[in-house]
């Protein structure tokens, strides 16, 4: 009794303490976070939050001299290449550790480590689609590349550097309210970041809902709604560019072209290909430019995040000096520019994942037919560890196509699309080739030469390159693996048995499109066709709408003495081609129709003038009804429930505008009636105008402004954390505008370069802020200048002496024992 | 005495060691100097508050961002009552309910296992 009465106290001390020291579902703990010592607050910066002065690092064979400017950009100056990887891997984690770790973990499929089983069937998915194994493989692969491997081990040493030197009051703050530590960097994690940008670029499928309508509709009306090539289209490569190649022998079409499924049972959701994941780039040359030398302009759109997704520095060694954006957890620059080239990137989009309905010999999953003959599976069980230590086991098969994403109807499944029982071909899950050694030969690259060879050791996600140099050149190739086939392969799932419905080798890499001097003295890239139809390949049905490719087009068309700044106002554009190429003849409808004559609405969308700009009235009008008059003309036919996707935006603007008699504006819900195409333009009208007059009240210049409708926002990677995040950015654009900010998604860098035959002068900014620490003034500083669509000058230094009032901050690396 | 030796000597160990270091600090400081068990509670109690809520005005108020305002924004996404409290408001609060229970059991319990070998000597 009196050991209790004296020890109680100490008990419950104890017990406050670890109840302090955990976490506790989405409570983070506690005590670590609030005390101030090594909580939160140690994260509030002051000033810069960078500090001058000498760092001994071990690993680093020479000094490395690292200035940061006065937006927190680092200039990187080493000796040799290796300390130059190495000191970028080290100053990305002093500003990006937990984004870049959190990256690879969602690409491993390993969330459930740090936030628990919620994580499950997200990591489930990623891992089933077979990344992190990929990954694994292809990091094996390079190990035996030299240069590669230099540059991966050299990169993930750094990152360890600062890992190894990292106290607990200076983790970044998501470590502290995740309750987590780092793990140390590798080679591996690095390919990891790759394969989340080939998931992000190359992850969508229209396959089951395509294969759908086949069934429902069979071919003669896919041919006529779901064509191969759209009516309206500016390709990269220009019409009527010959090709300076002779082709190999496209495989023939099978009789069978498409497997729908046997069951009714859905497995998972791939995503559909996302408009909103596209870019823009562009080069003009100096007959056009009032340098008389190429500028390059490129505006790669991603979702919008904070920390961003890109990370801007200067590269400098004996063998190289370049400027631009790196991939946190990535060695090199990805898009950027050095003394005599610039490049940038857009994602090409060509149909590279395709579905195959496998037939098992018995529930064992065992065997499996093809070609003829039974084969094997290969089988991996998968081990997911749960926060609190706990694992969970899968089993995963994989037949020669690549995994069979999901064997059996689980009701948990991620969300549901395709079919069980598929296995899945993807490029990403492609293993040969270096995609990083192509950003390393180009960081160093000085001609055109320079730049194709560099292309070669590209494999996925295929990327639009465009090129200018300063020796005249500009230049634009689709490059990347791609996968040779028949006409229309993969537009549906595939019939994993037969041996022709395989991918039947590639396209020989120097025969992709592309384009080098065009005679029109300029090179362009929206993410739509990549050539016309006299292009041999079939790389897929559909490509990015055209409208921001229109745009760009004629804009580029009629330039002359372009500027840096006549291409930073065009990669502002908010021009919308689509309302130019299809609202007169939907006003006209609408003023059939006495009630929406005069309504307040219709005066807007009638006087605006088709440009998306923040306080368009006209802009929130049309975008808004847009979506429910496609769900008018294609709702009925084409049901949600019954999994069928609409015809594209070009179809359907070509339907309105050539054939309006089309039986496809009669609703089949309403068989005694015959609806005309006025009937569901003003339908439609009306309804779009109830939800916005719901959301926003009567119509006002204020309140149905463009960007108040929109409401840009960009979010912390963690969705929880909305604080973490900018709401209500008040800009214009839109995702079929050249300006493609859309709600969620938009230009995550603009960078615009003038080449020169001395130094290139070149502007760039992204929507966030170098830091990844939501405590720093470098967190989100750039966003106000990105809404307001400015650029910032690039400081890009010839030497490491050179002198700058920029220049604020001066670290110096150095090695040990020296 | 005791709140200025546990204010010094707890501020000074917090520097290097882990966030329940006040908690160390005031047991042994109230073993070895005897107290009231009132007194050593509240008193440890009353100096760990002063030394973390002290701290994070001071970083708070020297910080070139509101971070404060972003992370109390996590804890009040879901309760809009709370949203208009001042962030540092409710931080000090948050501080102050983690560390008096901490430091004033951790202080308590010096005098009691004091007591317990003594009594048993």
């Amino acid at each position: 009794m009196k050991l209790v009465r004296h020890l109680w106290p100490l008990l419950v001390a104890l017990m406050l303490m670890y109840m302090f020291h955990r976490s506790w579902g989405v409570i983070p703990p506690l005590g670590k976070l609030f005390n101030p010592f090594v909580g939160f607050l140690q994260n509030a910066e002051q000033g810069s939050g960078i500090r001058d002065g000498e760092i001994v690092l071990a690993g680093l064979r020479g000094a490395v001299t690292v200035w940061y400017d006065d937006n927190a950009v680092p200039h990187i100056f080493a000796q040799n290449d290796d300390d130059l990887y190495f000191a970028q891997g080290y100053v990305i984690a002093k500003d990006r550790l937990w984004q870049m770790e959190f990256y690879s973990l969602v690409a491993a499929g390993r969330l459930t480590e740090v936030v628990g089983p919620g994580a499950l069937e997200y990591d489930r998915y990623n891992r089933r689609i077979g990344m992190a194994r990929t990954a694994a493989n292809i990091t094996e692969k390079l190990k035996n590349d030299t240069v590669a491997n230099r540059i991966l081990t050299a990169y993930a040493a750094g990152v360890n550097a600062y890992i190894d030197q990292l106290a607990a009051r200076d983790l970044p703050v998501e470590y502290k309210l995740l309750n987590y530590k780092p793990e140390r960097w590798s080679p591996y994690k690095s390919i990891l970041m790759l394969m989340n940008m080939r998931h992000t670029l190359s992850g969508g499928s229209y396959d089951y809902r395509l294969t759908n309508v086949l069934t429902e509709y069979g071919p003669d009306v896919m041919a006529d709604l779901f064509p191969d090539y759209p009516a309206i289209e500016s390709p990269i490569v220009p019409q009527g560019t010959p090709w300076a190649f002779s082709p190999l022998a496209v495989p023939a079409a099978p009789n069978v072209v498409a497997a729908p499924p046997d069951t009714t049972l859905l497995a998972f959701h791939v995503p559909e290909p996302r408009p909103e994941v596209g870019s823009n780039n562009w080069a003009v040359g100096g007959r056009k430019s009032a340098t008389g030398l190429p500028i390059l302009a490129n505006d790669p759109h991603l979702q919008l995040t904070l920390p961003s997704i890109w990370y801007q520095m200067q590269l400098s060694s004996p063998n190289e000096n370049v400027y631009g954006v790196a991939l946190p957890g990535t060695p090199a620059i990805i898009i950027g520019f050095n003394k005599d080239v610039a490049w940038g990137v857009t994602n090409t989009g060509s149909d590279v994942m395709d579905f195959y309905r496998i037939r098992f010999r018995d529930a064992t999953l065992r065997t499996y037919w093809h070609d003829g003959q039974w084969k094997p599976t290969t089988r991996y069980i998968e081990t997911y560890r749960m926060k609190d230590g706990s694992k969970v086991l899968d089993t995963l098969y994989y037949t020669h196509q690549g995994p069979i994403v999901y064997h059996e109807k689980r009701s948990t499944n991620y969300s549901s699309n395709i079919p069980v029982g598929y296995a899945m071909r993807w490029i990403a899950n492609e293993t040969d080739g270096a995609d990083l050694l192509t950003f390393h030969y180009l960081n160093r690259a000085t001609d055109y030469e320079d730049y194709r060879e560099a292309l070669t050791y590209f494999t996925a996600p295929a990327q639009n390159f465009v090129f200018s140099s300063n020796g005249g050149d500009i230049a634009i190739v689709s490059n990347g693996k791609l996968p040779l086939k028949w006409k229309e392969q993969g537009k549906y799932l595939l019939d994993g048995t037969l041996g022709a419905h395989d991918w039947q080798g590639w396209i020989p890499r120097e025969q992709n499109p592309g384009v080098k001097n065009p005679p029109r003295g300029f090179v362009s890239s929206a993410n739509q066709f990549p050539a016309d139809t006299t292009y041999p390949y079939y790389l897929d049905w559909r490509f990015a709408h055209s409208s921001r490719a229109i745009r760009i087009n004629e804009r580029l068309d009629a330039m002359m003495h372009a500027t840096a700044d006549s291409l930073r106002v065009l990669q502002n554009d908010n021009y919308n081609v689509d309302a130019r190429r299809i609202l007169p003849r939907l006003l006209t409808s609408l003023a059939l129709n006495d009630s929406i004559r005069q309504s307040a609405e219709y005066a807007a969308l009638a006087r605006w003038n088709y440009r998306n700009d923040a306080d368009a009235v006209g802009a929130s009008i049309f975008e808004n009804w847009l979506d429910d008059l496609l769900r008018g003309i294609w709702g009925d036919e084409f049901p949600a429930e019954k999994r069928l996707l609409y015809p594209s935006l070009d179809r359907t603007f070509e339907l309105i505008n050539n054939e309006p008699g089309a039986k496809w504006f009669d609703r089949v819900d309403t068989p005694d009636t015959i609806e005309t195409i006025d009937d569901i333009v003003h339908g439609s009208f009306k309804t779009a105008m109830a939800k916005l007059r719901e959301r926003f009240g009567e119509l006002s210049a204020r309140t149905w402004a463009w960007a108040n409708v929109k409401q840009t926002r960009i979010a912390h990677l963690v969705p929880n954390f909305t604080s973490f995040g900018r709401k209500n950015i008040l800009n214009g654009g839109g995702s079929g505008v050249v300006n493609a900010t859309s709600r969620t998604h938009g230009p995550s860098w603009r960078m615009v370069v003038q080449l020169d035959t001395d130094w290139p002068v070149a502007y760039g900014l992204y929507p966030g802020g170098q830091s990844g620490n939501p405590g720093s003034k470098y967190y989100d500083n750039m966003i106000d200048r990105w809404a307001a669509g400015q650029l910032d000058t690039l400081l890009f230094m010839k030497r490491v002496d050179e002198q700058s009032e920029r220049l604020l901050h001066r670290t110096s690396l150095k090695p040990k024992n020296q | 005495m005791l709140y200025i030796l546990i204010l010094l000597l707890g501020g000074a160990f917090s520097y290097f060691g882990p966030w329940w270091t006040i908690a160390p600090v005031s047991f042994v400081i109230c073993f070895c100097l005897p107290q009231k068990p009132s007194a050593a509670f509240w008193t440890s109690a009353f100096a760990g508050v002063t030394l973390w809520v002290g701290y994070s005005v001071y970083l708070h108020i020297g910080a070139d961002t509101d971070l404060t305002a972003r992370v109390a924004g996590i804890f009040t996404a879901g309760v809009p009552a709370l949203a208009d409290m001042p962030a540092i408001a409710l931080v000090v609060i948050l501080a102050t309910l983690v560390v008096a229970p901490v430091s004033g059991f951790a202080g308590l319990a010096g005098v009691k296992i004091r007591q317990l070998i003594r009594s048993s000597l």
